[in-house]
């Protein structure tokens, strides 16, 4: 393993020098760097010529610039920018903005991405898998870029104007009750009387928490409550046990609803914790949640205990990830009140000058990264969808999961323990190639939104023939890149007992 | 009469047709036997004969679009008729399956006491541990060395005989009454065939169960099924005793089988082979869907699909409309003989 | 026609229906609805762009071209209706600018169309391009082996290790002023290296595959495996990540466009004029919908089309209808 990584280390090194040389190479020659000074007229514009091509070495061959730009990066210096600026400050504040943005974005995109998918294999032929491949091509055809516009001048701007007055006008609870049993319809599996029925409840459940979310204003002032709470966390508790062990073991079962009404519990507890916490607070509960999950399905899970830690460790970290979006969801509207009403951002990363609780500010930063990463997400969801469809298709159809059917499994544990980790195989090169072009939509989406990011720093770099930028750019996304990909092959390794890491 | 097993299944009229863009695929069309307790029966045929298609029927693991009709009684339950969770327990409980190819049947990404733990949880929620020493006694009785240790590998660790081995240990590992054998040895190497072969016998008798042995090789067939039955194009065609059936077939489908297969004694001389193909499965042929490349082929046999029916003593049963002339032939491989050198 | 073909076969003594690759190829395209739509649209477009204001010197039937001014009717506002008058509407014409004007009075048709010719040839310059070099390259490391392999290994390593959208804005950056031609070759130079992996993996994978196996299961001849199975489908497989590559391609350029780093006036694209009028946005919203409209006609219809072949090439495509 440690081997493993030390090779790699060793050949992404070298694949990485390589490849800066051929950015560096092509960016130096990319236009002319002095374009916009020849315009300036007399011995202003000749004096700022001369400083430039000094600061910028433009008298040695593009080689000699080369190595002296490498040299400095070994010396952890990362060079100017034309002007004079420092590369390595004006990194420091991009980095965490672009990265915010990038992570969150493949995080969603695998998560949502591979479970649509997944139900779209499990129900192949269906009317939602047909729905799910229409939608994947249209997001495979989307320019990222009118995406990202379209995002920010329907959906904030009238999202915003809307929120002044959160009511739902019947029609559209009408019609988004209809899509929503649509959609239930084609999801649930029997004759026409099934999918009637799904049909039905699925629109009229719909319409009744539009209208109760519309009269009682939620929108104005959202939270999940203590009601809401109890029910979201002890329906996860057993739809986990239903797909990990089956409800007929009452266990495992048990296990994760203790989890979850501790966990509710506590959230009522540890209201002076969760007042304003930091960080580290909340990794402490996270951590707490798993040790004590752990513990109850120790306890409870009696001769399926395996299964029963599982699940209640994942039933208590849902429960405490909901009780963190309900915390966020109270201070809505004081947030709100904060920035006069317009929570969704459509520029920056960041409110400037923004000071408010734990609560408050990170609502800031997620309602300025919720477009980016929405138009994000749309692009790679495709992907994942598709991949991780046509994976499950295939493992679903191979001799071992066969094998595992004639052993008398029920279905639940063919797909879980035999189809869906082998059907993650592949999903997990997937990663890899698609975090590249997950940067690469960055730089398109921080140019729309007008977030001052990494992106930015290419873009103008590239405009003005400028190296130092756009290696900087270069060095902190390859790097990105190359770190994701041996992650990815260490899954891959984890995965697959048949590869070896050496 | 009265020391004759019992039957545990029987199969009645089964039909099996899977609608493809193409058409229909009739590959099942009609198939009906009996298997008594700790009898062997061989099902021989070509490849798409529908022989493979009709024991996953009776498994119960034929995919989604398939339309299967007939009767599966097991111990007098149709099994077709059973709810899901009943079906499912039958299924690796009483009625278990080997399959082709070793290679690909394991799971590559769990271990193999893992999935042999898994079949015994399957059916009884009893302690893992408990479950692990059942796998461990299964490998040992199959008689892989070491089967303690082994039970932590992986199937890409174990050589194809092993792994084949570790299948027939899954498979009776709940004592079934019925082990289904889907072309056990053909992905295997010669030597190792015949001690899966006689592995797998030997199991048999340690669990008392009986054995559909489904195979293309006669010779796998001849030195251990009690029965034999002959499918071509989705029928069974003959069905009989297998002395009777390999000393005196009564279709010239199986007799163009025996010539088919080398032997020592036809050694020096040549095969005789079956010219042609099987027909395709949605588009058959009127009359018997042997005819396009019987020598024995006339008018009658174009016009008419010979039914199932008695053919000697015996309980001997063939479909064929020349079933006396191939029985009385005195070498009836030679009809083929004189067929081939004919269109040489 | 099933009693012919029945007939037909137990004369012969088999009535294996015997296709060509190629005629089931065909056949399973044909039967793929969405390709078929796809097709038909992408023609469309394409007959659309370069028949209205011609090609070259060929003069199309519109009657405004895209580099003439004129005086802004209404705002600029499109003039075309779909809406029948017994609705409400205006009736169904396509009147004097049906897509409007820009903001110095040129036809948007005009320059729409201009944008779809151009933005097509850079796709299908850039896919094949991209599309010749990764086969030649997969193959060579799928064949060869040894230090041809691991030499254009290392280098799609490198390249891999640059995101393709940034790797053609720096080619685009450099050669953008030196017209589209040159432009679309050059990023089919630097977007190769995935496909070549792909080409190299199918010339692996091939000769191990199990298909073979499935092909002798319904009765396929040694030779006719090697010859009609295996060959074609590396074929197939070129076939549709070429297809692919050009819808790819498509969106490439106009987000390099739209980044000021694509195709560079007087030459107009999709991208560039969303980048152009973007400002426009909330005043005259036209000047936004339509190029994001074609764009993303012309992206879905080959990704429709890709689709139809990757399942008419897919040997394990018997579709069970459930």
């Amino acid at each position: 393993m440690i081997a493993f990584i030390v090779r790699r280390l060793v050949t992404s090194f070298f694949v990485l020098l390589a490849a800066t040389m051929v950015i560096f190479g092509l960016t130096s020659i990319a236009g002319d760097p002095l374009a916009d000074l020849r315009e300036l007229p007399g011995a202003d514009g000749e004096r700022r010529m001369a400083d430039r091509i000094e600061r910028m070495h433009l008298d040695d061959p593009v080689w000699l610039r080369y190595l002296n730009w490498l040299t400095g990066l070994f010396r952890g210096y990362l060079g100017v920018n034309r002007d004079g600026q420092d590369v390595g400050v004006m990194l420091g504040d991009a980095l965490s903005a672009t990265l915010q943005l990038v992570l969150a974005a493949t995080v969603l995109a695998v998560v949502i991405g591979v479970c649509v998918g997944i139900i779209s294999a499990l129900r192949q032929y269906s009317s939602f898998d047909y729905g799910v491949t229409l939608a994947a091509f249209v997001c495979f055809s989307l320019p990222l870029f009118w995406v990202a516009v379209m995002l920010k001048q329907y959906i904030a701007i009238s999202f915003n104007d809307w929120l002044r007055d959160p009511a739902i006008p019947p029609t559209v609870i009408v019609v988004l009750a209809l899509i929503a049993g649509l959609i239930w319809a084609a999801i649930a599996i029997g004759d026409r009387k099934v999918k009637l029925i799904a049909f039905g409840a699925g629109a009229a459940i719909t319409a009744v928490i539009l209208t109760l979310l519309s009269v009682t204003g939620w929108f104005a002032d959202p939270g999940i409550g203590l009601i809401g709470l109890a029910i979201l966390a002890g329906g996860t508790a057993v739809g986990l046990s239903m797909l990990i062990s089956g409800l007929q073991y009452r266990g495992p079962l048990y296990a994760a609803l203790a989890a979850a009404g501790l966990g509710v519990l506590l959230s009522e507890i540890l209201t002076p914790v969760l007042a304003d916490p930091s960080w580290a607070e909340i990794f402490g509960l996270a951590l707490a949640t798993v040790i004590i999950c752990i513990a109850l399905g120790y306890g409870l899970g009696g001769l399926l205990r395996q299964q029963a830690i599982t699940g209640a460790v994942l039933t208590g970290l849902i429960t405490g990830g909901l009780i963190f979006v309900d915390r966020l969801l109270q201070s809505f509207a004081s947030y709100s009140d904060m920035v006069r009403g317009r929570p969704i951002s459509t520029i920056g990363a960041g409110t400037p000058n923004f000071k408010g609780d734990f609560w408050q500010t990170n609502l800031d930063s997620a309602g300025h990264l919720l477009l980016p990463s929405m138009a994000l997400v749309l692009i790679s969801l495709a992907t994942y969808t598709r991949y991780s469809r046509s994976s499950m298709l295939e493992v679903m159809n191979l001799d071992y999961v066969r094998t595992a059917r004639a052993k008398g499994l029920p279905e639940r544990t063919v797909i879980t323990k035999h189809a869906f980790r082998n059907g993650m195989i592949p999903i997990t090169t997937l990663m890899a190639v698609d975090f590249a072009s997950v940067i690469g939509g960055a730089v398109v989406t921080e140019n729309v939104f007008g977030w001052q990011g990494m992106g930015t720093l290419f873009t103008t770099g590239l405009q003005q023939v400028d190296p130092a930028p756009v290696m900087a750019f270069f060095i902190v996304s390859g790097t990105a890149i190359v770190v994701f990909n041996m992650l990815a092959d260490i899954v891959y390794a984890y995965l697959d007992p048949r590869i070896r890491l050496s | 009469m009265t020391t004759s097993p019992k039957e545990i299944l029987r199969v009645e009229d089964l039909t099996v047709e899977f609608p493809t863009e193409d058409g229909v695929v009739h590959a099942v069309r009609g198939v009906s036997y009996a298997l008594h307790e700790r009898e062997v029966l061989g099902i021989v045929g070509e490849s798409g004969s529908g022989k493979s298609v009709s024991s996953l029927a009776v498994m119960g693991l034929l995919p989604r679009g398939a339309r299967v009709h007939g009767k599966i009684l097991y111990r007098g339950d149709d099994v077709l008729k059973l709810p899901t969770r009943r079906r499912r327990a039958l299924r690796g409980g009483k009625i278990a399956m080997i399959f082709q190819d070793p290679m690909t049947a394991l799971n590559p990404v769990h271990t193999i006491g893992d999935q042999l733990a898994e079949a015994v949880l399957a059916h009884g929620l009893i302690p893992r541990k408990q479950a692990l020493a059942r796998a461990k006694e299964m490998l040992d009785l199959v008689g892989i060395p070491q089967a303690e240790q082994r039970l932590r590998s992986y199937p890409h660790e174990f050589s194809g005989g092993m792994r084949q081995r570790a299948m027939i240990a899954m498979a009776v590992i709940n004592n079934p009454d019925v082990i289904i054998a889907d072309e056990p040895t053909t992905a295997l190497d010669v030597t190792v065939q015949a001690q899966i072969l006689e592995k797998l016998l030997e199991v048999k008798d340690a669990v008392n169960a009986a054995i559909v042995l489904i195979t293309h090789d006669l010779g796998v067939v001849a030195g251990i099924a009690h029965r034999v039955l002959v499918m071509y194009a989705g029928k069974p065609v003959e069905i009989g005793d297998t002395d009777s059936v390999f000393y005196r077939p009564r279709m010239p489908y199986t007799a163009g089988l025996l010539g088919s297969m080398p032997s020592l004694e036809t050694s020096g001389g040549r095969l005789r082979p079956i010219g042609g193909a099987p027909p395709s499965l949605i588009n058959l042929p009127p009359g018997c869907p042997f005819s396009p490349r019987c020598p024995l082929a006339d008018a009658t046999c174009t016009a008419e699909e010979p039914a199932l029916g008695e053919a000697g003593e015996g309980g001997h049963l063939a479909a064929c409309h020349h079933w006396r002339a191939v029985a009385e032939a005195p070498d009836p491989t030679a009809l083929f003989h004189i067929e081939s050198e004919a269109v040489s | 026609m099933t009693i012919s073909a029945s007939a037909s076969g137990a004369a012969q003594g088999m009535t294996v229906v015997a296709r060509t690759q190629g005629q089931m190829v065909r056949r399973r395209f044909f039967r793929h609805r969405a390709a078929l739509i796809g097709m038909f649209a992408f023609g469309f477009v394409i007959l659309l762009a370069f028949s209205s204001i011609g090609f070259g010197p060929i003069p199309g039937w519109w009657d405004k071209t895209y580099l003439t001014t004129g005086s802004l009717v209404n705002q600029g506002r499109p003039t075309l209706s779909v809406v029948p008058e017994f609705l409400g509407g205006e009736g169904i014409h396509l009147g004097e600018h049906p897509f409007g004007q820009d903001n110095i009075g040129i036809d948007y048709f005009a320059l729409t169309m201009r944008g779809a010719q151009q933005s097509i040839i850079v796709a299908f310059i850039v896919a094949i391009v991209a599309t010749s070099v990764g086969t030649l390259a997969g193959a060579f490391a799928g064949y060869f082996r040894k230090k041809t392999e691991s030499f254009i290994m290392r280098l799609t390593d490198v390249m891999i290790t640059i995101p393709i959208l940034i790797i053609a804005a720096i080619v685009g950056r450099t050669f953008g002023d030196s017209g589209i031609v040159i432009l679309a070759i050059c990023i089919g130079l630097v977007t190769w290296p995935m496909l070549g992996r792909l080409v190299r993996g199918e010339f692996l994978s091939l000769r191990e595959k199990e298909f073979v196996e499935a092909a002798r299961a319904v009765g396929t001849s040694a030779s006719r495996i090697i010859f009609r199975h295996v060959l074609p489908n590396t074929v197939g497989v070129i076939i549709v990540s070429a297809t692919l590559a050009v819808a790819n391609a498509v969106l490439l350029e106009s987000a390099l466009s739209f980044l000021g780093v694509g195709v560079q006036p007087p030459d107009v694209s999709l991208g560039q004029l969303i980048d152009t009028y973007r400002s426009a946005m909330t005043t005259r919203p036209w000047l936004f919908w339509w190029p994001g409209v074609f764009i993303i006609a012309i992206a879905l219809s080959i990704n429709f089309i890709g689709d139809g072949l990757r399942d008419a090439f897919d040997p394990r495509q018997t579709r069970v209808r459930a």
